[in-house]
């Protein structure tokens, strides 16, 4: 029982995680209709940026999030108003293979600058945590559930709350009466995948702290928001979050419970729930039907 | 005399609406049947149940004596049922020609690429695209892509054409055009069944009309039975006016 | 009219032009061949040549295949490499000698099977999808099965396997290669101009109004994802005994996914020559590429940049240049003959 309890405990606490790397995720493919192939590339770039500043400036990872934020925002701005701004009409695959050479470029500019090996932070707090009820929390990790708590609610509230959220979801809707009433198109697209982007990044802060990065360890992330968005239903940032809480359970119980389930078949669960979830109920547990 | 087709107590819902609540009537063979109503009375979802688009809930569909509600679009054209789209689809990469030769390759034609390709030119003939048949259909104007789409259609040599508001944005001119072009389908040995919102097409070609409202039958007989008839007057002008209409009458 | 002639004529001489290349490429390496030495022939072509071509050919075979679901049914799918794994293991299992221990022949006849028969299956469900969702799915499938074959000792494990090492037998798999290159042509030519090809093409430009002129959709989307899945599987066969080694890595290699799609997309979706013309191209590049230092990464960073250059620029390949027409089918180009020829 207590073991379970951990595992919960465990799940949920990745299940933030996903959350925090599904969110920009979801925005880019719920507004913009792009399912961006780079986005795990995003998401290790924001590590190697923490890291970064945390090896030669040593500042605290959690505290560098800000500035992640900031620089992918910039740099997701760009990329979009550059780049993938000219196949947005295109047919969907040429936005797939675009973002998948956005990838590829991103990841192996990464290696030439960082090369493949290992690379951690290890702020002094690394390694502990507290105990409730037998159950092991460790601080790390529930940081960035906080976090990732936050980030939810920071984007849920930029697109409720604000005009600019208010430009998003316009654009969304329908494109051309957005334009009509003067929603700059171009703007607000880069904006969203910018806001994204940093999301990405900061998702990528959070993940260096938990596990050792290299370039190529972006790569799962992208399919695995994609499991998460699929899971929980395109649209809105609570279904986001119940897709990744959920993911992140499934995930951990899925290999702790199951007898022989090493960790190299995580790959193959994931993808097994994604083709289950896709055929059989294509919104998600919380979107609306098609 | 068998009717081609038989609607019996189709009922089709989405959601919590009744989109077609429990429609039933018969066409027989050489008919040309039109079908009205009110925006949202259910008359597309009709043609989509009778296509095999849509599944109806309830009820059952008999073309040809054979049941046809719960089969599969291509099944169903190639026992003969042909359509055309409201917005039309056509095959946006290929010339006008070979659009009508793909209908010619499969419905309840089935002709060899060979054959398929001299049905076309005759069915592009009937429509009046003789002369644009290698042109691309981006290059069409909106008269012509609703004729091509009837042309394809006509090309799966169907029994049964299911027209839905091919006059839809057509001017005077263009209506005149397209209603010549329905007689020449007619006259070529098709039934057909019509959507329209156009009333002097109705009124010009067909016989019989069926009038739809809230996905309920409202009535069914010819066109100037069914324009008189005071239930649909309500549902299309409104109770007011229907009302006024019945005093001026009273009042000579 | 003179116009008309040159242009035509240009493009007639362009053809007969690449089909001499052609010819003259696929005998050069003959002179490789002991006999050719015996006759005092020079050697045109040497080993690493030898097996460019042959990979060359390899991916013209996986470019045409990947072609007849994205390019002419239009569902793009990201995981057929999960054909060429299965083709692969298929093939590897075959002549194992602790396995099935049959000949290569025969293991190379059994490649196309399995794929096509599990593109049969999971095409059902898969094909449902659209757009983004077929493409992570068919995705997800490839990762999936490349992770359960990593985990099956009968298929090698995480070690792979190895077929047997043929010496000397250089020209046999360039020969095989070519050979299921010119099938794979061959059978996109086939199904582009016949009824087949104009269900599928029709099911890309518009599937509900293929559906109610009576296409069987479903039928002829598996269809495709099932000759697609044969031919890839073909070359997966072929690749595992000329490589004498398959693992997970190499039979599931996202990098060759990507490089069949980016190949048929450059030079062509959807025609009969734009996969050909890809593979060329992308393999002339990578080829120059792989002279310079620290290859692996500026590789992929110039394959990234290729993709970006070809979806922004010419999203319609290659083979658009050479007349726009000519991607619908070979009717065209046989028009195009004839009319230059009266």
């Amino acid at each position: 029982m207590q073991l379970f309890l951990q595992q919960v405990v465990l799940g949920l606490l990745i299940g933030g995680i996903y959350v925090a790397v599904a969110l920009g995720f979801s925005l880019v493919w719920g507004i913009l209709n792009i399912v961006n192939l780079a986005h795990g590339a995003l998401v290790i770039a924001g590590a190697y940026l923490t890291w970064l500043l945390f090896a030669h400036a040593h500042v605290d990872p959690f505290l560098s999030l800000p500035i992640v934020a900031v620089a992918l925002f910039a740099f997701g701005y760009a990329l979009q108003r550059v780049l993938i701004n000219r196949v947005i009409r295109a047919p969907l695959f040429f936005t797939l293979l675009l973002t998948f050479g956005v990838n590829l470029m991103i990841v192996n500019a990464l290696l030439v600058l960082f090369k493949s090996d290992f690379r951690s932070v290890t702020p002094s707090y690394s390694g502990s945590g507290f105990g409730v009820a037998g159950v092991q929390v460790p601080y790390v990790r529930l940081a960035a559930l906080g976090v990732a708590a936050a980030l939810a609610a920071a984007v849920g509230w930029l697109l409720n709350r604000t005009r600019t959220g208010s430009a998003i979801q316009a654009v969304a809707a329908d494109r051309d009466a957005a334009r009509l009433v003067g929603v700059d198109l171009r703007h607000v697209y880069a904006l969203t995948f910018a806001v994204a982007a940093a999301c990405a990044g900061v998702a990528g802060g959070l993940i260096s702290t938990i596990q050792a990065i290299t370039p190529t360890a972006g790569e799962p992330y992208t399919l695995q928001a994609f499991v998460v968005v699929v899971l929980g239903g395109l649209g809105r940032v609570g279904a986001t979050v119940v897709g990744g809480l959920v993911f992140g359970l499934v995930e951990t119980l899925g290999q702790t419970m199951v007898p022989g389930l090493g960790a190299g078949w995580a790959n193959a669960i994931a993808f097994a729930l994604l083709v289950v979830v896709l055929v059989v109920r294509p919104q998600g547990l919380m979107g609306r039907r098609p | 005399m068998t009717a081609l087709l038989s609607i019996d107590g189709v009922t089709k819902r989405f959601g919590g609406v009744a989109a077609l609540r429990a429609v039933s009537f018969e066409l027989a063979e050489g008919e040309i049947l039109g079908v009205i109503g009110p925006n949202g009375a259910g008359k597309t979802t009709l043609l989509n149940c009778i296509s095999g688009v849509a599944r109806p809930d309830a009820g059952s569909i008999t073309f040809d004596g054979h049941e046809i509600g719960h089969q599969r679009p291509h099944r169903i054209a190639r026992l003969g049922v042909g359509r055309t789209f409201q917005i039309v689809k056509p095959f946006a990469s290929m010339t006008v020609r070979e659009n009508a030769a793909v209908g010619a390759l499969f419905g309840a034609s089935r002709l060899p690429l060979a054959g398929a390709f001299a049905a076309a030119d005759e069915v592009l003939e009937l429509v009046g695209m003789a002369d644009k048949a290698s042109q691309p259909v981006v290059s069409l104007t909106i008269p012509d892509r609703k004729r091509l789409e009837v042309a394809r259609a006509l090309a799966t040599r169907p029994r049964l054409l299911l027209l839905d508001e091919v006059m839809a944005g057509l001017n005077s001119v263009e209506v005149d055009e397209a209603l010549d072009m329905v007689r020449a389908v007619h006259r070529s040995g098709v039934t057909i069944v019509l959507i329209e919102h156009v009333m002097r097409v109705i009124v010009g070609v067909c016989r019989r009309v069926v009038v739809l409202h809230f996905g309920e039958m409202l009535a069914d007989g010819t066109p100037d039975e069914v324009l008189r008839d005071p239930r649909v007057i309500e549902a299309y002008l409104g109770e007011k006016y229907a009302k006024r209409l019945q005093e001026a009458e009273r009042d000579g | 009219m003179q116009a008309r002639l040159n242009g035509g004529r240009l493009r007639r001489l362009l053809l007969i032009v690449f089909g001499l290349a052609v010819v003259l490429v696929l005998l050069a390496p003959l002179t490789a061949t002991d006999q050719a030495d015996s006759l005092g022939l020079p050697q045109l072509v040497d080993r690493s040549q030898i097996r460019i071509l042959t990979t060359v050919a390899m991916f013209v075979v996986m470019a045409s295949g990947w072609n007849l679901v994205g390019g002419l049914t239009g569902y793009g799918s990201f995981g057929n490499v999960a054909f060429f794994g299965l083709g692969a293991y298929t093939c590897a299992v075959a002549v194992d000698v602790h396995r099935l221990h049959l000949p290569m022949g025969a293991g190379i006849a059994l490649a196309p099977l399995v794929p096509a028969l599990f593109a049969a299956l999971v095409g059902l469900p898969l094909l449902r999808l659209r757009g983004h969702y077929f493409a992570i799915a068919t995705l997800g499938t490839a990762v999936a099965v490349g992770e359960v074959v990593k985990n099956v000792d009968y298929l090698g494990g995480a070690t792979g396997l190895f077929p047997p090492i043929l010496h000397r037998a250089d020209l046999l798999f360039l020969y095989l290669m070519v050979g299921a290159a010119m099938l794979a042509v061959i059978v996109s030519g086939l199904i582009l101009r016949s009824r087949f090809g104009y269900g599928l093409i029709a099911i890309r430009e518009n599937e509900e109004a293929a559906s109610v002129i009576g296409v069987n959709t479903t039928a002829y989307k598996v269809g495709a994802f099932a000759v697609a899945a044969a031919l890839t599987g073909l070359a997966g066969g072929i690749f595992a005994v000329w490589n004498s080694f398959i693992n997970q890595d190499l039979g599931f290699s996202l990098d060759f996914n990507i490089q069949m799609i980016l190949m048929a997309v450059l030079g062509g979706a959807g025609t009969l020559f734009g996969p050909v013309l890809g593979v060329i191209v992308l393999e002339f590049l990578l080829q120059n590429l792989a002279g310079r230092g620290d290859v692996a990464v500026y590789a992929q960073i110039g394959l990234g940049l290729l993709l970006a250059v070809t979806v922004i620029f010419v999203p319609r390949g290659i083979v658009d240049f050479f007349g726009g027409a000519s991607r619908l089918s070979l009717a065209h180009l046989r028009r195009a003959l004839r009319e230059t020829g009266a």
